[in-house]
């Protein structure tokens, strides 16, 4: 839909569509340098990853809180999972995350079954996963933004950044209330699975699921907008986030 | 080296302790870690100083511990360079000393926990099934899936790992963190791999019943499944526990 006139909510898509294209694009240095150390020919092995701590480092910044490099299951030379993973919280210091990797483990997780993983793994796109209960690395309500990592055969790993709820909203949810005001309604942004990850009432929290649309399949329908009566959709920008504005 | 241990699992670990029965507390601390794997056969411990500022008690109070694990065959210390003390994981199966934990608990204690369990992971299904998206689904399923051939220390993870699913769905972190500090409460007791023998099928269709509830968004059976699911456990232990302590 072309159309040059503003519309409420302008402002809104914009500060989202600004948040996360900046975070993906801030993954652009560390996914290149991740596909050129798993191109070096004579295989990888989990201490190779260390060298990817300068770009992993240098992600953690603003609203930025953990971010690496994931590996695909036996991509490694010698042991069958790794990851380069570092997080600035609780101290603020960048701190390696170390989890238990060896399948025979009691304290065992295995990531390859987490959507920021499987996702970029089966369409080759990127990917917010979330809002979600981070427990295998912060314990934090987490939005990760995951890409694929392409190897020399094929999927090798998802490069990731993890951003807070609660920072995501501090940063969204001004505009999003005066959005509310203006329209004497209720607005809120949503992921592709109808999950709020932030709104102006409580009795739509975080977390929560938007029953009241079909918001998976609409999603898939690839269309910009929902306009009904008391109810408004559309996406913010490419970003797999989406205004709703509904009436009280 | 580096040893490679959950994240949660180690903050809890080294999380400081309170005032009284310290180097009692240090002692079972590092217990419960030694026999549930936490700190593998071998691994080197952090410095007596480092050990007490990371549980925040005297190095006294450490060294105490440390002649207690050394006592009861858990640590061995060698001298010079290249020396400090040393994890010895027990080489006999690492069900003797759940055992023994099982044989000292109260069954006061017992009931304590299992309240406070029940409330968290009940409450944490009952949200599940209100939260819970297609995704998530897909998860609790694979999760529920891998108790099914699960026996030992396996089945004792995928339990573990199938009420942390049931918790992050509930898309709580309060409840989630919760619930891995409640599974760790009395050194891993809760989910001990003490099995059903009468039927070892029965954690598995328990988990099944749990998700198609979430599925259906049940709020109400899915808390109920949980909750006596959970009273089951609680029953098993109290009659091992009254076999262990029969004369």
């Amino acid at each position: 839909m072309n159309d040059s006139r503003t519309r409420p909510g302008d402002e809104v898509v914009a500060l989202v569509s600004g948040i996360v294209e900046g975070v993906f694009a801030g993954l652009k240095p560390l996914l290149a340098a991740a596909e050129t150390l798993l191109a070096e020919p004579g295989g990888t092995t989990a201490t190779d990853l260390d060298r990817l701590s300068p770009q992993v480092v240098e992600l953690l910044d603003g609203l930025v809180v953990g971010a690496g490099f994931i590996a695909a299951p036996r991509l490694l030379a010698d042991q069958q999972f790794g990851f380069e993973w570092w997080t600035s919280a609780p101290s603020g210091t960048p701190t390696q995350l170390f989890i238990s990797l060896d399948p025979a483990s009691e304290y065992f997780l295995d990531y390859t079954r987490q959507s920021w993983f499987t996702v970029p793994r089966d369409t080759g796109r990127r990917h917010i996963t979330g809002p979600y209960v981070d427990y295998l690395c912060t314990d934090e309500y987490t939005l990760t933004f995951t890409l694929p990592v392409r190897g020399a055969e094929d999927f090798a790993g998802v490069v990731g950044a993890d951003v807070f709820v609660r920072e995501f909203e501090h940063t969204t949810l001004p505009k999003l209330h005066a959005l509310a005001v203006e329209q004497q309604s209720r607005a809120a942004l949503v992921n592709a699975q109808g999950r709020v990850i932030v709104s102006t009432s409580a009795r739509q929290a975080t977390g929560s699921l938007v029953r009241e649309l079909d918001i998976p399949a609409w999603w898939t329908t690839g269309e910009e907008s929902i306009r009904r009566p008391g109810t408004t959709l559309r996406r913010c920008g490419d970003a797999p986030v989406a205004l709703l504005v509904t009436a009280p | 080296m580096v040893k490679r241990m959950s994240h949660g699992a180690r903050a809890a670990l080294f999380a400081p302790l309170d005032q009284t029965g310290r180097a009692e507390a240090v002692t079972r601390r590092l217990v419960d870690a030694i026999t549930l794997g936490l700190l593998a056969d071998a691994e080197q411990l952090p410095t007596e100083t480092e050990l007490a500022a990371q549980f925040g008690v005297s190095t006294v109070t450490v060294r105490e511990a440390l002649v207690a694990l050394r006592q009861h065959g858990l640590v061995e210390t060698r001298r010079g360079r290249g020396g400090g003390s040393f994890v010895r994981a027990p080489a006999d199966s690492p069900v003797a000393p759940w055992r023994e934990r099982l044989r000292a608990v109260s069954l006061a204690d017992l009931r304590d926990v299992g309240d406070h369990y029940i409330a968290v992971a009940g409450a944490a299904a009952r949200l599940a099934a209100e939260r819970s998206s297609a995704e998530d689904l897909v998860r609790l399923e694979l999760a529920a899936e891998d108790i099914r051939a699960a026996t030992g220390p396996a089945a004792s993870r995928a339990e573990r790992h199938f009420h942390l699913e049931v918790a992050a769905a509930a898309q709580s972190p309060r409840l989630t963190h919760q619930e891995l500090q409640l599974q760790g409460e009395q050194g891993g007791l809760l989910w001990l791999p003490i099995g059903h023998p009468e039927d070892p099928g029965v954690a598995h269709t328990v988990h099944r019943a749990i998700v198609t509830a979430i599925a259906s968004r049940d709020g109400e059976l899915a808390r109920k499944l949980t909750e006596e699911h959970i009273l089951d456990a609680i029953d098993r232990l109290a009659a091992l526990h009254l076999e262990l302590i029969a004369p």
